[in-house]
C-alpha cells in the first residue's frame, strides 16, 4: 500500500512506519464511535471504520438537500446554483470542523505514543511520517463518503465537466477546515484548563449529534419554504465574506458557463486563501498545539496550597443539602448524592442523555410542520385549539427515561464493591435516592420549562392537566426501573442487547408513554374524569415506589464485579 | 480468647473449578495476619467472603462470635475492606466519596467531615480533597480507599495488597499505623506478594495454596530449619519446580541468534 523507496528516500524506516500505521489503524477501527451508541460488546469490536464511513455518507446526504431543492428553481426554471452550493458548502465546512474537532485529539495525539513509541529507537522522520499518513488516511476517509452524494447530484445536474472539477473547492474547503480545527483547538486550550479539555470536546459531541437531528428532521421543509426558495444572493451582500460562498464562486467560475458579477474574484479568494490557511497551519498552528497538547493527559496534581480549609462542605453544598431534605434514610442519602455528582461529571452519560433535551422541542416543531397545507405561522396560530400539549407533555419521558436507562451503567462499575462491603440491608433505599436524584436534576426543571410553555399557548387551564401526565410518567419511569432496572446505580457495564429485546423495548418505551396519553386525551375535556385519573395514578404510584424502594438484596440484580 | 473469625469447612466453587476447599481456620482479635498465596489460590475469595460481599458459600463463617449469614448487617459494619486495584468512582473528589461511603455505613455528616480531614492530612492528601480523583496517581487513589475502610472505625481491617503504589514513605506510615491500629486490639487481615513486609509485621502467618491452607503459624514456626526467608519457604511450598532453572530458560531464549546491540 505504501511507495516504500518514496518513504525510504525521506529517511523513514519503513518498517517501523508500517508497523506503526498498522496498529493505529487497527485502533481506529475498534475504538467507540464519536457518534451513536458506544456499547461495549462482548464479541470483538470490529468495522468502526465501515460504520464511520457509513455515518460520513448519511452526513453527507444531509448537505445535499439544498443542491436538490434549490439548484435549478422549480418555477422558474433559474439557476441557482451558486446559492444552493454555497449552503452546501457551508454545511460541509461546519460539519466537517465539528467531527474533526471532535475526533482529531484521538487521532493526533495519542499520549500513549510517550510510553509506547518514543522509547523505541524511532527516528524523528518515521514519526513525523507516520502521523501525517494516518491523519490523511483519516480524513481521506471521512471526506471521500462524505462529498459522494454531493458529487453524484452535481453530476446529474451540470454534467460530466463538474464531476471533474468538484475535488478543487472539495480540497480548499478541507483545508480551511484544517484551518478552523487546530485555531479551535488553540483557543481552547488557551481558554480551558487542560484536564478540562477533554469535557469540552464533549460538549462538542453533544452539540453535534443534537445538530445532526435536527439537520435530519427539519432540513427537507425549510429548503421547501417558501422564504429559502427565494432568496436572492445579490441582495445579501454579507453573503461575500463567507468562505463558502467563495468556493462556490470558484467552482462556477472554473466550469460553469453564466458567471455572475465578481465570480473571478471571489473564486481567487477561495484558491489564495486555503493555502494561506494551510501555510499558517502548518508553519504556526500545529507546532504550537503540539507543545500544548501533551498538557492534556499529564496527570496535574498541584498541591493547592491556599484551600480554604474550614469550608464545612456539608453545608455549603447544595446536593447535600437536597439529599437530607428528600431523603430519610442514610442509603437514600448515599444514593442521591452519587446519582447527583456521577451525572454531572461522567461523560458518556452526558453525552447520552443530554441530547435529548434538545430531541423533544425539535420533534414537536417537526411535528408541527407536517402539515403541509398550511405555514409554519398559521400551524402556531391555530396550536391554542388544539391539544398538542399531551404529545409535549407525554414526549418528555424519553428524557427520564434515557437518564434512568444509564443510570446502572458506569466505565468504573467495578467501584461498585462498596454497595456489597457497606451494611446497606436494603438496596432499594439507595436506588430510591438514585431515583430522586434523577428526578428532581432532569425530569423537574424539563418539565417546569414545558409547563410553562403550555401554560403560556394553551392557557391556565391546564395545570390539571400538567400534573396528572408528570404523575403518569412518573409512574411509567417507575415502572421501568422496577421491572427491568432493580440494579444499584453505576453497578453494571454497558451492553449490547440482541434485537427482539431491544425492539420490545423500543416498544414498551414508545408504545406504553402512547396508551397513557391517549387515556388522557380521552378525557381532556372532562375535569371529573382527570381528577379520577390523578388518583388512580397516584395511587398505583405509590405501590410502586413502595416496592422499588424497598428492593431486597434478593431481588436486586447483581453488579458486574 | 474466643477467636475473631473463625472459618469451618468452608468452600467455595466457580462451576467446576474449586477455589477454596474446606478451609478451617481461627484468627484472634488483637493480631495481624498475614495471608499469602500465588496469584489464584484463593485469597480474594476468603476476604470477599468474610466481608459478605460474597454470599454463595459452603461451610460456616463467624465474626465475633456470631454467624455471617444470619448477622450479616452488623457484621459488616465490624469490617473495614481496602481492596485490591483502587477500584472507586473517580469522577468523584476525596471528599464526595468519604461523603458517600459515610452515608452507607450511617455515620453523621460533622463526623465524617472531621475524619476524613484529619486522615486525609496525616496522608498528606487534604489539600486535594476537593479534586477530582481521575488526576490522582495510584498511591494517592490507594490512600483515599484506606482512608475509606477506615472511615468507621471498624474492629477487624481487611487489607489487600494496601501497599501497592505508594511511595516509600507511604509504606513506613502505613506499617506504623498496623501497629498503631494492632494495639487499639483491632484484627487485621493484610493479603500481599510482598513477603518482606509480611514476614515483618505479621504476628501470624497463613499460606493457602490451590484453594487449601498448606501453612500456619508465626514466621518462627514456619522456617523449620531456622535460616529460610518467608520469600524462601513460599517459593519451595508454591511454586512446584526450580524458579533459578525457569529464569534460565527465560533468558536463553534470547540465545537462538545474536541481535544484541
Amino acid at each position: 500500500m505504501l511507495p516504500s523507496t518514496l518513504w525510504r528516500g525521506m529517511g523513514a524506516d519503513t518498517d517501523q512506519l508500517r508497523a506503526i500505521l498498522n496498529v493505529k489503524l487497527m485502533l481506529d477501527d475498534r475504538k467507540p464511535m464519536t457518534l451513536g451508541r458506544q456499547r461495549k460488546e462482548k464479541k470483538e469490536k470490529r468495522n468502526g471504520i465501515l460504520t464511520n464511513m457509513f455515518i460520513s455518507l448519511c452526513m453527507g446526504l444531509l448537505y445535499t438537500f439544498p443542491l436538490i431543492f434549490l439548484m435549478i428553481d422549480s418555477d422558474s426554471g433559474k439557476d441557482n446554483t451558486v446559492f444552493a452550493l454555497t449552503l452546501y458548502f457551508s454545511m460541509f465546512l461546519f460539519m466537517l470542523s465539528f467531527l474533526l474537532i471532535t475526533d482529531f485529539s484521538n487521532i493526533l495525539f495519542d499520549t500513549r505514543d510517550k510510553y509506547i513509541i518514543f522509547p523505541r529507537p524511532i527516528n524523528d522522520k518515521t514519526l513525523f511520517l507516520s502521523r501525517m499518513l494516518h491523519v490523511f488516511i483519516y480524513l481521506f476517509r471521512v471526506i471521500v463518503p462524505m462529498s459522494i452524494p454531493g458529487w453524484i447530484v452535481l453530476g446529474i445536474v451540470h454534467g460530466w465537466k463538474s464531476v471533474v472539477l468538484f475535488p478543487l473547492p472539495l480540497f480548499c474547503l478541507v483545508f480551511i477546515a484544517l484551518f478552523i480545527v487546530n485555531g479551535c483547538y488553540l483557543l481552547l486550550l488557551k481558554l480551558t484548563k487542560p484536564e478540562r479539555f477533554k469535557e469540552v470536546i464533549n460538549y462538542f459531541q453533544i452539540v453535534l449529534s443534537v445538530i445532526l437531528f435536527i439537520m435530519g428532521y427539519l432540513m427537507p421543509r425549510v429548503m421547501q419554504s417558501s422564504f429559502i426558495q427565494h432568496v436572492d444572493l445579490n441582495t445579501l451582500s454579507w453573503v461575500r465574506f463567507l468562505p463558502p460562498y467563495w468556493l462556490a464562486s470558484c467552482f462556477i467560475w472554473l466550469g460553469h458557463t453564466a458567471p455572475i458579477a465578481g465570480t473571478q474574484w471571489y473564486g481567487t479568494l477561495a484558491i489564495i486563501v486555503p493555502v494561506v490557511c494551510l501555510w499558517v497551519t502548518v508553519k504556526w498552528l500545529a507546532p504550537q498545539f503540539a507543545r500544548n497538547i501533551g498538557a492534556i493527559d499529564t496527570v496535574e496534581v498541584t498541591e493547592q496550597t491556599n484551600v480554604s480549609t474550614k469550608k464545612t462542605a456539608s453545608s455549603a453544598k447544595y446536593y447535600t443539602w437536597l439529599a437530607n431534605l428528600l431523603n430519610r434514610t442514610d442509603d437514600a442519602k448515599a444514593g442521591f448524592i452519587i446519582t447527583w455528582l456521577q451525572t454531572s461529571r461522567s461523560r458518556s452519560f452526558k453525552m447520552r442523555v443530554y441530547p435529548m433535551f434538545a430531541y423533544v422541542p425539535v420533534y414537536f416543531v417537526y411535528m408541527l410542520t407536517l402539515d403541509r397545507n398550511r405555514s409554519l405561522s398559521e400551524t402556531w396560530q391555530e396550536l391554542p385549539n388544539k391539544p398538542k400539549f399531551l404529545v409535549l407533555l407525554y414526549m418528555c419521558v424519553v428524557v427520564v427515561t434515557q437518564a434512568l436507562n444509564y443510570l446502572t451503567v458506569s466505565d468504573q462499575y467495578k467501584a461498585s464493591w462498596v454497595y456489597y462491603a457497606a451494611p446497606v440491608d436494603k438496596p432499594g433505599k439507595i436506588m430510591s435516592g438514585a431515583f430522586k436524584a434523577i428526578w428532581v436534576k432532569f425530569f423537574l426543571p424539563f418539565w417546569g420549562i414545558i409547563a410553562l410553555f403550555v401554560l403560556y399557548i394553551w392557557g391556565p387551564a391546564r395545570i390539571l392537566d400538567i400534573i396528572l401526565a408528570v404523575s403518569n410518567m412518573t409512574l411509567f419511569a417507575l415502572c421501568i426501573m422496577r421491572v427491568g432496572y432493580r440494579i444499584l446505580p453505576f453497578s453494571t457495564q454497558e451492553q449490547m442487547n440482541n434485537a427482539s429485546t431491544r425492539f420490545l423495548r423500543v416498544f414498551i418505551m414508545l408504545g406504553v408513554p402512547g396508551l397513557l396519553g391517549f387515556g388522557h386525551y380521552m378525557a381532556v375535556d372532562i375535569w371529573w374524569l382527570k381528577v379520577l385519573f390523578l388518583a388512580l395514578s397516584s395511587i398505583l404510584l405509590w405501590l410502586v415506589w413502595d416496592s422499588y424502594a424497598n428492593t431486597t438484596w434478593e431481588n436486586a440484580r447483581k453488579a458486574d464485579i | 480468647m474466643e477467636p475473631i473469625i473463625t472459618l469451618r469447612h468452608l468452600s467455595k466453587n466457580y462451576g467446576d473449578k474449586r477455589v477454596l476447599n474446606d478451609i478451617n481456620l481461627d484468627i484472634f482479635p488483637g493480631q495481624i495476619i498475614g495471608y499469602i498465596g500465588p496469584n489464584g489460590a484463593g485469597k480474594s475469595t476468603t476476604v470477599k467472603i468474610i466481608t459478605g460481599i460474597i454470599q454463595d458459600f459452603s461451610g460456616e463463617v463467624k465474626v465475633a462470635g456470631k454467624d455471617l449469614r444470619e448477622n450479616l448487617m452488623e457484621i459488616k459494619g465490624m469490617i473495614g475492606y481496602i481492596p485490591e486495584l483502587a477500584e472507586l468512582y473517580d469522577l468523584l473528589t476525596p471528599r464526595d466519596y468519604l461523603t458517600f461511603i459515610g452515608k452507607l455505613y450511617h455515620l453523621p455528616d460533622d463526623i465524617i467531615e472531621e475524619r476524613s480531614r484529619k486522615m486525609l492530612d496525616s496522608f498528606g492528601l487534604l489539600s486535594n480533597i476537593d479534586q477530582r480523583m481521575d488526576s490522582f496517581s495510584k498511591g494517592m487513589r490507594q490512600k483515599v480507599l484506606l482512608t475509606s475502610g477506615l472511615l468507621h472505625n471498624p474492629s477487624i481491617v481487611i487489607l489487600d495488597e494496601p501497599l501497592s503504589g505508594l511511595d516509600a514513605n507511604a509504606v513506613i506510615l502505613v506499617k506504623e499505623l498496623l501497629q498503631v491500629l494492632k494495639q487499639e486490639g483491632k484484627t487485621i487481615f493484610y493479603c500481599s506478594h510482598m513477603m518482606d513486609v509480611v514476614e515483618k509485621v505479621s504476628d501470624r502467618i497463613i499460606l493457602i495454596d490451590k484453594g487449601n491452607i498448606i501453612a500456619n503459624g508465626t514466621f518462627e514456626e514456619l522456617r523449620q530449619n531456622g535460616t529460610d526467608s518467608l520469600e524462601t519457604i513460599f517459593s519451595k511450598l508454591t511454586s512446584g519446580g526450580d524458579l533459578t532453572q525457569k529464569a534460565d530458560d527465560f533468558a536463553s531464549a534470547l540465545n537462538d541468534r545474536s541481535t544484541a546491540l
